[in-house]
């Protein structure tokens, strides 16, 4: 939370800084205190470097490279740019993919986050049993990425799956959800918004730290519900708020396994979900063009950095931080 | 959010100990570190050591896909094979066809690919050009890897830039598989080998006339049904390093099943969709979606065991010396294994032993050594087996000479050729559009 509060304005000189920890422990040199430091760092240093940052800088070196996975590393060959280049001006299913994450992203995270504050607004009373009810609306989000849940999901939305049965006790003809190109991303997203227990849980949190004298004092003052809500409710749950769309946008641009599942690894039918990441895979594993999938990956990632980046930059404007005075 | 206790609170107890934590930590983290090391010296020091001496211990990897009575099978034969050298062990890995490429290429890119792979021809090119599979043309030579009882086109189908890369295990041929109960309930007809493929689709819009089940699977988006059509119109699917058709000839194609779906002889698209899958226990001549399926003859028994009703196979329609004896899959010896020599051993036990081959059965296809073929033909008794051996053999007298071994690019080649037939099925592009971009997308699949 604290990351957007502005630079320190009076940074502490370095020499007291070092002559408090000096007066703090006698006879212990800083270099004893920074090599202690990162022994307690190493088993996550070491996993750190192993696990994530050599294959990232491999695979940012594998992008300007034509690495097609089965040849040696010492094999391949520079290609210089020739894979940005082409990612831009010369892949179609590329630029469907990066509007399918888009349509995607655009429509799931809004559309989850209205349902996660909309069912902790209802959570957050004093019911007997809302303790079951918020366990009951987390459960779907445990199931995460799972790929049984995907299954359960494609089978519900089949043409002859149960949620065509329910609609039939109705007399209305259901379309094969997940088999037509028009509907299979809708169904993808419903799935997303389906799983808002995480940010349902952070924005119970946000709402209990909300103090109840502000909507006595409104209570008092006239104010009703909806009043409350806009000039309350939000303003104070603004950092909550801006804490899940950040991360929930990150996750529904990272979207893979429901795509992957449902369409058997295809992004069918049609490309009609070919997420991002799905089209990333495909192009390194089944065509075993790795280098071309790493630049994918790169350029992927400086996207959500500027999204973020944006996020960050906007915040300031309606984030309200009710600790120190704001920005 | 919340701040943690103050750590000055206990920091004097933690001081007072301090030097004794950090020694501790620091051989802790010494010890962390080194072990995996010495494991993985004394793991590397094990594979090294193996081939030096026959009778030393082997283990050898070896992955393939397939359902499980393939698994039983081979299994089976590898047990066999182990009795036979006791000091040879199999670690067997296998998983269905779906996202099996996927596994073997993330195998061969982390050095741990499996000494011995199924491989079949969609990617021996990709993998033969790359010098992951092992050219056996020296093994075969010595005399150590015999195929002199293999039909020689069979085996040549395995000659990649004129390296052996693969041991074709099974020859097997385009097959169309319909339901014979659902056609004996109703008294229709049989189709027929050699039916044209206006008079199949004819058929088939009668079938789903009287039985209400879609009488034929609609095959727009199947490489291999579009390849046999294509060479029953001169054409072909590669021409040296070329596509062998023209976009005109695949506006042709998807014509011909957009009229198909007109007629109501094929299910609505999303049905299609799901046969498109290459899983053999979606097709939909099982799941009852529809009367028939194009599939390879050899899939017979495993598409038996996935329903009740009975099942018939015969040619794809057109003239049937369009189709060839096809390698169904071949063994391959990855490039860089250090148990070459007993790699190869197995398989060429696998492919010439007579007790090995009786026990792999058909389930390949028809066993590539001709003498192994005929001792299982004569005494096979699963019937679904019998079935597709008498249909193979039938069609073998007429098959005309094999095409060339795909291009490095195919699987882009196939999965582009689903989607713009999709685009024609679920009616968003009409066939010329359709055909147009796919020939653009697959030349440059395979440039």
């Amino acid at each position: 939370m604290a990351l957007t509060t502005a630079p320190n304005p009076t940074p502490p000189a370095r020499e007291t800084v070092r002559a408090s920890a000096k007066s703090r422990r006698p006879g212990r040199t800083r270099h004893g205190e920074g090599l202690a430091g990162y022994v307690f760092l190493s088993p996550w240093l070491l996993g750190l470097m192993a696990v994530t940052a050599i294959p990232m800088l491999l695979s940012l070196y594998l992008s300007f490279t034509n690495y097609d996975i089965l040849t040696d590393l010492s094999d391949v060959e520079w290609v210089g740019l020739a894979n940005y280049e082409r990612m831009f001006t010369a892949d179609p299913s590329y630029w469907h993919a990066v509007q399918v994450t888009l349509s995607f992203g655009l429509i799931a995270v809004p559309l989850k986050l209205a349902a996660a504050l909309g069912v902790a607004l209802l959570l957050n009373r004093a019911w007997r049993g809302v303790g079951l009810f918020r366990g009951l609306f987390y459960l779907p989000s445990l199931l995460g990425g799972s790929v049984a849940l995907a299954i359960v999901w494609v089978s519900m939305f089949n043409r002859d799956g149960a949620f065509n049965s329910f609609l039939s006790l109705f007399g209305i003809q259901g379309k094969p959800w997940v088999n037509d190109p028009e509907w299979s991303l809708e169904t993808l997203m419903v799935l997303a918004i389906w799983q808002f227990g995480a940010p349902m849980v952070i924005f119970l949190a946000g709402l209990k730290q909300v103090p109840t004298e502000l909507y006595e004092a409104a209570a008092v003052d006239g104010a009703g519900k909806l009043r409350q809500f806009v000039n309350i409710t939000l303003p104070m749950l603004s950092p909550v708020i801006f804490f899940n769309l950040v991360l929930e946008t990150i996750n529904g641009f990272q979207g893979f396994t429901s795509a992957f599942v449902l369409s058997n690894g295809t992004g069918g039918p049609v490309d009609s979900t070919l997420m991002y990441t799905l089209n990333l895979y495909i192009t390194g594993f089944t065509e075993l063009e790795m280098g071309y999938a790493s630049a994918m990956a790169w350029v992927f990632l400086v996207a959500i950095a500027l999204i973020t980046v944006v996020f960050f930059s906007t915040g300031r404007f309606w984030v309200h931080y009710s600790d120190g005075d704001g920005n | 959010m919340h701040p943690a206790t103050p750590p000055t609170a206990n920091a004097p107890a933690a001081r007072s100990h301090r030097t004794l934590h950090r020694r501790g930590l620091l051989r802790i983290t010494a010890a962390m570190v080194a072990l995996p090391l010495v494991l993985g010296a004394t793991a590397c020091g094990g594979d090294d050591e193996a081939s030096t001496d026959p009778n030393a211990k082997v283990e050898l990897s070896i992955f393939w896909w397939g359902g499980e009575a393939r698994a039983k099978l081979t299994e089976e034969a590898l047990a066999l094979y182990t009795a036979k050298h006791p000091n040879v062990t199999f670690k067997k890995t296998w998983q269905a066809n779906q996202g099996y490429f996927d596994k073997l290429a993330t195998l061969t890119a982390g050095g741990d690919a499996p000494d011995i792979f199924q491989i079949d021809d969609n990617y021996l090119t990709e993998y033969a050009s790359r010098s992951t599979t092992l050219d056996l043309t020296k093994h075969k030579d010595d005399g150590k890897l015999d195929v002199s009882k293999f039909p020689e086109s069979l085996w040549q189908y395995g000659v990649v830039d004129g390296k052996l890369a693969g041991v074709a295990f099974g020859e097997n041929t385009q097959g169309l598989v319909y339901n014979k109960s659902l056609l004996q309930k109703h008294s229709l007809p049989e189709p027929t080998t050699g039916m044209t493929w206006e008079a199949f689709i004819a058929w088939a819009a009668n079938a789903s006339k009287v039985t209400k089940v879609p009488g034929t699977m609609d095959p727009s988006a199947d490489y291999k049904a579009l390849w046999v059509w294509l060479r029953q119109q001169g054409k072909d699917l590669y021409k040296g390093k070329e596509l062998g058709f023209t976009a005109d000839d695949l506006t042709k194609w998807f014509e011909l099943w957009k009229g198909a779906r007109d007629q109501g002889a094929t299910p609505t698209p999303d049905v299609i969709h799901e046969g498109n899958a290459t899983d053999i226990t979606k097709q939909l001549v099982v799941t009852g979606k529809a009367g028939t399926s194009f599939v390879w003859a050899n899939q017979m028994p495993e598409l038996k065991k996935n329903t009740k009703d009975e099942l018939g196979v015969i040619a794809y329609p057109g003239d049937p010396s369009a189709q060839w004896a096809r390698a169904s899959m071949y063994f391959s010896v990855f490039g860089k294994t250090k148990k070459a020599d007993v790699a190869v051993d197995v398989i060429n036990f696998l492919a010439n032993d007579p007790e090995a081959g009786k026990i792999l059965g058909t389930d390949r296809g028809l066993p590539s050594n001709l003498d192994v073929r005929k001792t299982v033909s004569d005494s096979v008794t699963d019937p679904a087996m019998k079935q597709s051996i008498q249909v193979e053999n039938e069609l073998g007298a007429k098959f005309g000479p094999s095409p060339q071994v795909p291009l490095k690019g195919h699987s882009k080649v196939r999965s582009e050729l689903i989607k713009f037939a999709e685009e024609v099925q679920y009616g968003r592009q009409t066939p010329a559009q359709a055909a147009a971009a796919y020939y653009e997308a697959a030349k440059a699949a395979i440039a």
